[in-house]
């Protein structure tokens, strides 16, 4: 899950993305309204968290643009105003949810996961892929009933393919989607957790459920019997 | 009589003076009424008296004479002794006068009032007056009834009884009614007043059409609810700014915590996060720390210790204290020196004023910043300058208002408090607080304070 952070006090933004990454959520950061609308239009972001106060372009702006230029992404729009009129303002202008600050941290992921969620269609908390199930907010991955340890970015990978089952997923769609800005384009970093992966998720079990497509990347199958 | 409603305080009011005037007004044209019909009475007796005592004059009156009624009344001669001479005939042998009476008309005329006179119904007016003829003296009595007159006035009494109550009866629902009226609007404005709240601060009281007192009361009245109004609106202003003012570092505060507990393992990284949420707290307290000022000299309860201030005393570790931010800004500050100003003022306060000032200068302004102190008129202006753009158009005015900033996001993490502070010490100080754009370029933002009496 890659998530953009549009937040102009330095601090606070780079608090949050401290926290999104623990989670093994890959989050970049805006400082402005210009910055959010280039790098929304150019990543496809899973979720975008908009501080309604900015310099230059407001929040609401950003969001009637952002949805203007047909990015649609889903809009959590963080916010110290708390009045009706504020957040009727919010939803209207494009924002898929609204939080007033001072917000609980716990429940800013709880929201993040909730727009994923919806966004995919998706309705049950819990990911399923054939026997492979995945918790997002505990952080868990069973097979069948056996737990797997996994570390966030192979988690954050993992989802990643969860949430596409049966799709071929390119290695550049994994890298945008698991990692930010931060990391450099190496195809080979996706390679390499995929290797992670299947040591951990199928290995053990005996089974292949992440499949190469040759010249195309990696697809995730349901029945992942070899 | 105060407990009585005003509505019937004022009918009875005006029901005890109706009762007045129609009595006196009833008394008056009674008695006048009377004199009047006893006048006439009077006139036509001495009428008769004279023409009897003419036919006396004449001699042609001898014993045997019978003298003519008029209509109700009678005549009659008698001898100054009280013997009948003449008379009418119902009268003979009755003579109207005692021998005394008869000695008395003779030298003089009376008129009496006979409760009771032969051949006359009722009350009776007698007139006797000397008549001289044929050698001797006589008196000339004549009679004539009162009844007609005391009928007459029987009637009037009847009609004043009755019509005197009836018209205060009808003048008192009258006054009952047209007070009513009058009093209306007061109802519709204490009604409206009852139900006035804080929860609708916009509602006024009902006005009366008319141009009169009700109305210009309701004005005044409604002005001063214009005026809650308005303070009312400052406050929710203000409380609403500094809430939201109050949770951008408390949401900072929050999340630093949470993410420490969440995700901090070593004794490094809590202390880190330890360090950074005390830096927010500060932060918390000193916004606080404005917003009580402000509120309290919004509400004229800002205390100030009050002493003799030397202003070079004030400007004199400005440097010191702002070494520090200077030298990481790369900006300088020159105070220039001042020569034995003094104010009476709060020393703590007006420190604050001026690193406020000096602040705003540096986060704000650009260029070299310049601290000097003059005087002007008995005022002692301490102004800051810097070389920097300056306020932006249509700021100036707005300056000093809490919560206002140059840029409408944030810029920095100020507030938008200092120069509020500012302007709240200065008046605090029975001062004021100035920003103007310099002509070069730069801002100039000054406070002007009492100076001390030398």
């Amino acid at each position: 899950m890659r998530v953009l952070i549009v937040e102009d006090e330095a601090k606070m933004a780079g608090l949050l993305r401290r926290g999104l990454r623990q989670e093994g959520i890959a989050a970049d950061l805006a400082g402005q309204g210009e910055d959010a609308l280039w790098m929304a239009g150019s990543t496809e972001y899973d979720a975008i968290v908009l501080d309604l106060m900015l310099p230059g372009i407001d929040g609401l702006e950003v969001c009637r643009r952002l949805r203007d230029d047909g990015v649609w992404s889903p809009i959590l729009m963080l916010t110290a105003r708390d009045g009706v009129p504020d957040r009727v303002a919010g939803l209207d202008a494009g924002a898929d949810d609204y939080l007033v600050k001072p917000f609980s941290y716990a429940e800013l992921l709880a929201r993040l996961r909730a727009l994923a969620r919806r966004r995919n269609g998706e309705r049950a908390p819990e990911l399923r892929v054939g026997d492979l199930r995945m918790d997002p907010a505990k952080h868990q991955v069973w097979r069948g009933e056996q737990p797997i340890e996994l570390s966030a970015k192979e988690f954050a990978v993992l989802e990643v393919f969860m949430r596409r089952p049966g799709e071929v997923l390119s290695r550049f769609q994994l890298l945008e989607h698991a990692w930010d800005y931060e990391y450099e384009n190496r195809s080979n970093i996706v390679d390499s957790y995929v290797r992670l992966l299947r040591r951990k998720i199928d290995k053990p079990f005996g089974v292949d459920s992440i499949q190469t497509v040759r010249g195309a990347g990696y697809r995730l199958r349901e029945d992942g019997s070899p | 009589m105060s407990r009585i409603p005003i509505r019937l305080r004022v009918t009875l009011a005006f029901t005890i003076v109706m009762a007045l005037l129609l009595a006196a007004l009833g008394l008056f044209v009674y008695s006048r009424f009377k004199t009047q019909l006893s006048e006439q009475i009077d006139q036509s007796l001495r009428s008769h008296g004279d023409d009897i005592a003419s036919l006396v004059a004449r001699k042609d009156l001898s014993k045997s004479t019978r003298l003519l009624g008029r209509e109700e009344s009678f005549a009659q001669v008698l001898t100054p002794s009280g013997e009948v001479y003449a008379t009418t005939p119902q009268l003979a042998g009755h003579p109207q006068l005692t021998p005394a009476e008869a000695a008395r008309a003779a030298q003089a005329s009376f008129i009496v009032t006979r409760p009771h006179v032969r051949s006359i119904t009722g009350q009776a007016r007698l007139l006797a007056r000397p008549a001289p003829g044929r050698g001797r003296t006589f008196v000339v009595v004549v009679s004539s009834t009162l009844d007609d007159r005391n009928e007459s006035l029987q009637n009037l009494r009847t009609i004043l009884l009755i019509g005197g109550p009836v018209a205060l009866l009808l003048a008192s629902l009258a006054g009952y009614f047209v007070s009513g009226s009058a009093l209306r609007p007061v109802e519709a404005m204490r009604r409206r007043a009852a139900a006035i709240s804080a929860a609708e601060p916009e509602a006024r009281l009902p006005l009366p059409p008319a141009d009169d007192e009700l109305r210009r009361l309701g004005e005044t009245l409604n002005a001063m609810l214009g005026r809650l109004e308005a303070a009312l609106e400052r406050e929710r202003t203000f409380v609403d700014d500094a809430s939201h003012e109050l949770r951008t570092p408390l949401a900072l505060h929050k999340t630093e915590l949470e993410l420490a507990l969440r995700y901090a393992k070593t004794p490094e990284e809590m202390r880190a996060a330890i360090a950074s949420a005390v830096v927010e707290v500060d932060r918390l307290i000193a916004l606080a720390e404005d917003l009580l000022v402000l509120a309290r000299s919004a509400e004229g309860k800002l205390a100030l210790h009050l002493r003799r201030v030397r202003i070079a005393e004030l400007l004199g570790d400005l440097r010191e204290r702002f070494a520090a931010r200077l030298d990481r800004s790369g900006r300088s500050l020159v105070v220039e020196p001042t020569d034995g100003l003094t104010v009476d003022g709060d020393p703590v306060r007006l420190e604050q004023a001026l690193t406020n000032l000096v602040d705003n200068a540096i986060q704000h302004g650009g260029g070299e910043i310049t601290v000097r102190a003059g005087e002007a008129g008995g005022e002692v202006q301490i102004h800051v300058e810097d070389r920097g753009p300056g306020f932006p158009p249509g700021f100036i005015d707005h300056a000093f208002e809490r919560f206002s900033r140059g840029d409408p996001a944030r810029v920095g993490d100020g507030a938008g408090l200092g120069l509020a502070i500012v302007e709240a010490i200065a008046r605090a100080h029975r001062g004021s607080a100035h920003a103007s754009n310099r002509d070069g370029s730069g801002a100039d933002v000054w406070i002007e304070l009492p100076g001390a009496p030398r």
